[in-house]
């Protein structure tokens, strides 16, 4: 008793000590640091020393020769071009006429509810759902036939996907224009919109010019990171592209993850990988030589006090747009939940002549095992995340970390292809692919960044008044984090663990590269089973890919309202006992 | 210039409350009506109907009139109003130069830097025109945003409480400022602070729950 009371007064002693106390925490900060950042350098160097042949036992050669002498190598880099290049200019196009068109209407309440599920539906399920849609034999064109069309079977005069990438940039296009405009209704607040429509129209400029000279000019810095994320997204996508691509020439990204997979075309694929990293800069380059000319134009305009007229249209066009996206998502949606109840959908009928619920039941090893593997990654990287991010910001908090938003960023920009290909040679050579935990981790560098994001903001701003209230009442340091920051900040909690679980259910290359095989998840299931498998267990796969993070958000909206509905409901009971005595 | 007419202006939350009924005024040019009330009397939903920008949730109805031009229907940036609010709205990615070129209307390149750089030395600004607007002091942003309006050109001027986030020692010299600059337009002040109002202006008291008014003059300054 006498040394177990010693023992823990020393331990009491020690870590009461602030030298001590403090050591400790920039220790932490320092492995959450190296955790975060050893697999992106040793990703990159993985990448980058096969490439120039110097690890001759994994490739062997320069893999730049390799590549660039691969016949498809300048098709597919012009089309990967052509498709994220294409598909980024129109999601900036459709989300700025969206804000200008359609801000403060309601529409833009309307947008503002359906937005979210999209964007939480991976990427891969809404290819399937669009591919459901636009091919041949797809919705659209039963809708109209045989009575407009005259066709009584499906055309053979054009294909999906199509040569020209047009089915992959309308499929990037429907996915990432939520997400940006996300993000910039999300920074309109701060940028006083209405008093700025107001001022600049009762100064005789048109609402579009108020935008175009007093709204968007102050909106672009802060979007221009999500602008970039997106942009080396666009180029370097590989589920998307194998599904809504060309395949004959594919994209780079799709080129290079045949090469990955050929043991002697190792040193091809880091070669192309760093050159396909090396477009994405390149590009980012163009985007900011971009920025300076048409910021020097924009500054000429302004003074110019040209007024412009003639709304009326463009409005009308914005409106247009944006209903013509809400529409293809959500048909694109719909259509993957009545395809996965399909017995009998002949052509050209407009729907279903039987329905059943085998394509759920006769193939459950297809599809809840894939399911639950999902699921346990995505909860378990869920926690992790959360955890995490919780420790940093208490770190922040305390002055211990610096705030390193930029870090954070890093996995995003940096092209998985470039990034993966080094890591899995890594893990190779470490012997630790193919092990549950390795997918974990790489899942949890994923989703970490979305996580800090979006509860930095929240923690940041929460008044540190309500710790110090707390703490003058006695409570310590742990009573503090858990009784009052947590609860406090519970909303944007249940928002990131839901981003989490989405980002974690939507890894496809990740999975299949660090997993080596031996993982199945939902979105390796589904890219890879894609052409193989009856169409109506795909649409069964894609459903439940996009109804675990759609069911993720729900809690995540229901959780907080519910809580609060409980304490109002305790609050009013407490309330009525006296008056019923 | 010509005289600010408004008739039969009817105001209803969307609750059904109503905020002003059949109220009625006239502004010359060169004369001040002040609009007081308290706090939610509807004030601010009065300037906001003028200029067009108001709630379409708030159910309105009643003409406006500059001179012989009615403007119910014309678009808020077509009504030529000047409209000076709280805070000033200097945009903050233009410098003051800027800001003062985005107000002005038409003119060739050098006729537009030459009135801009009168503006600023007739507002006790010379030599800012290419300062940051964040580094100007409460007084100074105050003018420049007023200079602003008043390089736009506008046919009547709105004042909504211009004054009430200035130091008692700049008030005085905002409001000096102010009304000569608007010597020559019919304006529209709406004030909590009777300090505010100069002597010569009419006040319209916006009461509680609903002010009816059939006619009511503002006289020159």
């Amino acid at each position: 008793m006498h040394l177990d009371a010693c023992v823990s007064h020393c331990a009491k002693l020690q870590i009461e000590s602030p030298i001590v106390k403090r050591t400790v925490l920039f220790g932490l900060m320092y492995v959450l640091v190296v955790l975060f950042l050893l697999p992106i350098i040793l990703g990159v160097m993985g990448t980058v020393l096969p490439a120039f042949g110097l690890i001759s036992s994994i490739a062997s050669g320069s893999g730049f020769d390799a590549v660039v002498s691969d016949p498809r190598f300048s098709s597919a880099l012009a089309l990967s071009l052509r498709t994220g290049v294409v598909a980024t200019v129109l999601v900036l196009a459709t989300t700025l006429l969206t804000l200008v068109c359609v801000h403060d209407t309601r529409l833009w309440r309307l947008l503002g509810a359906s937005l979210a599920p999209v964007l939480a539906v991976p990427h891969a399920a809404i290819a399937v759902g669009l591919l459901f849609l636009i091919s041949p034999s797809g919705a659209l064109v039963r809708l109209v036939s045989p009575e407009l069309t005259g066709l009584t079977r499906p055309p053979t005069d054009w294909v999906v996907p199509d040569a020209g990438g047009w089915s992959l940039i309308i499929g990037l296009v429907i996915k990432e224009t939520p997400f940006l405009l996300l993000a910039a209704a999300a920074q309109l607040s701060a940028l006083n919109v209405d008093a700025s429509l107001r001022i600049g129209r009762t100064l005789g400029y048109s609402p579009a010019r108020c935008w175009s000279r007093l709204i968007l000019p102050r909106l672009y810095p802060r979007i221009r990171l999500t602008l970039l994320i997106i942009l080396a997204f666009n180029l370097t996508v590989v589920d998307t592209a194998l599904l809504l691509g060309p395949g004959s020439p594919p994209t780079l990204s799709v080129m290079l993850m045949a090469l990955v997979n050929d043991p002697d075309s190792r040193a091809a694929a880091s070669g192309g990988a760093i050159l396909l990293a090396a477009m994405v800069v390149a590009c980012f380059f163009i985007v900011w030589l971009l920025e300076k000319g048409i910021g020097k134009v924009a500054v000429a305009r302004r003074r110019s006090g040209a007024r412009g007229k003639g709304f009326g249209f463009f409005r009308f066009a914005g409106k247009g747009v944006v209903l013509g996206l809400l529409f293809t998502c959500i048909a694109s949606l719909l259509l993957l939940l009545v395809w996965s109840f399909t017995r009998r959908w002949r052509f050209p009928d407009a729907m279903p002549s039987e329905w059943t619920i085998q394509n759920w039941t006769s193939r459950g090893d297809v599809l809840f095992q894939p399911a639950w593997t999902t699921l346990s990654i995505a909860l378990t990287v869920m926690a992790l995340a959360i955890g995490s991010a919780i420790i940093w910001l208490e770190l922040e908090r305390h002055r211990i970390a610096p705030k390193l938003d930029g870090m954070w960023f890093l996995p995003l920009l940096i092209p998985q292809v470039s990034l993966l290909f080094g890591w899995q040679a890594v893990a190779l050579w470490c012997g630790i692919d193919g092990l549950w935990s390795t997918v974990v981790y790489t899942h949890w560098l994923y989703a970490l960044p979305y996580v800090v994001l979006i509860l930095a903001v929240a923690w940041r701003e929460l008044d540190p008044l309500w710790g110090h209230a707390a703490h003058s009442l006695g409570a310590g340091y742990w009573k503090v984090l858990w009784k009052i920051r947590l609860p406090m900040l519970r909303r944007p909690l249940c928002q990131a663990a839901a981003v989490a679980v989405a980002v974690s259910v939507a890894q496809y290359l990740p999975t299949l590269l660090l997993g080596a095989g031996r993982h199945q998840t939902l979105a390796t299931e589904l890219v890879t089973s894609f052409g193989g498998v009856d169409r109506r267990v795909i649409a069964a796969l894609a459903v439940l890919q996009s109804l675990l993070p759609l069911v993720a958000f729900a809690l995540a909206l229901l959780y907080p309202r519910w809580r609060l509905i409980r304490l109002q409901t305790r609050a009013t009971a407490n309330t009525t006992v006296p008056v019923a005595l | 210039m010509l005289p600010l007419r408004v008739e039969n202006l009817n105001l209803y939350l969307p609750t059904g409350q109503c905020l002003v009924e059949n109220l009625s005024f006239t502004i010359e040019p060169g004369s001040v009506l002040a609009l007081m009330g308290p706090s939610g009397s509807g004030k601010s939903s009065i300037l906001s109907w003028l200029t067009g920008t108001s709630d379409d949730r708030i159910r309105a109805s009643g003409d406006v009139w500059l001179g012989d031009q009615l403007l119910s229907h014309v678009s808020t940036e077509n009504r030529r109003f000047g409209l000076m609010l709280q805070q000033d709205y200097l945009f903050p990615h233009m410098s003051v130069g800027d800001n003062l070129h985005f107000g002005l209307r038409g003119g060739s390149r050098q006729s537009r830097k030459d009135r801009v750089r009168q503006s600023l030395v007739d507002a006790g600004l010379a030599g800012m025109e290419h300062r940051d607007p964040a580094t100007l002091s409460g007084g100074q942003r105050a003018r420049v945003s007023l200079v602003r309006t008043l390089l736009s050109d506008p046919q009547a001027l709105l004042l909504d409480e211009p004054f009430s986030g200035l130091d008692t020692a700049l008030r005085e010299q905002i409001r000096r400022f102010t009304w000569q600059a608007a010597v020559e337009l019919p304006v529209l002040l709406v004030t909590h602070d009777v300090a505010d109002i100069p002597p010569e202006a009419r006040v319209l008291t916006i009461g509680e729950p609903c002010t009816s008014v059939d006619s009511l003059t503002a006289q020159p300054i």
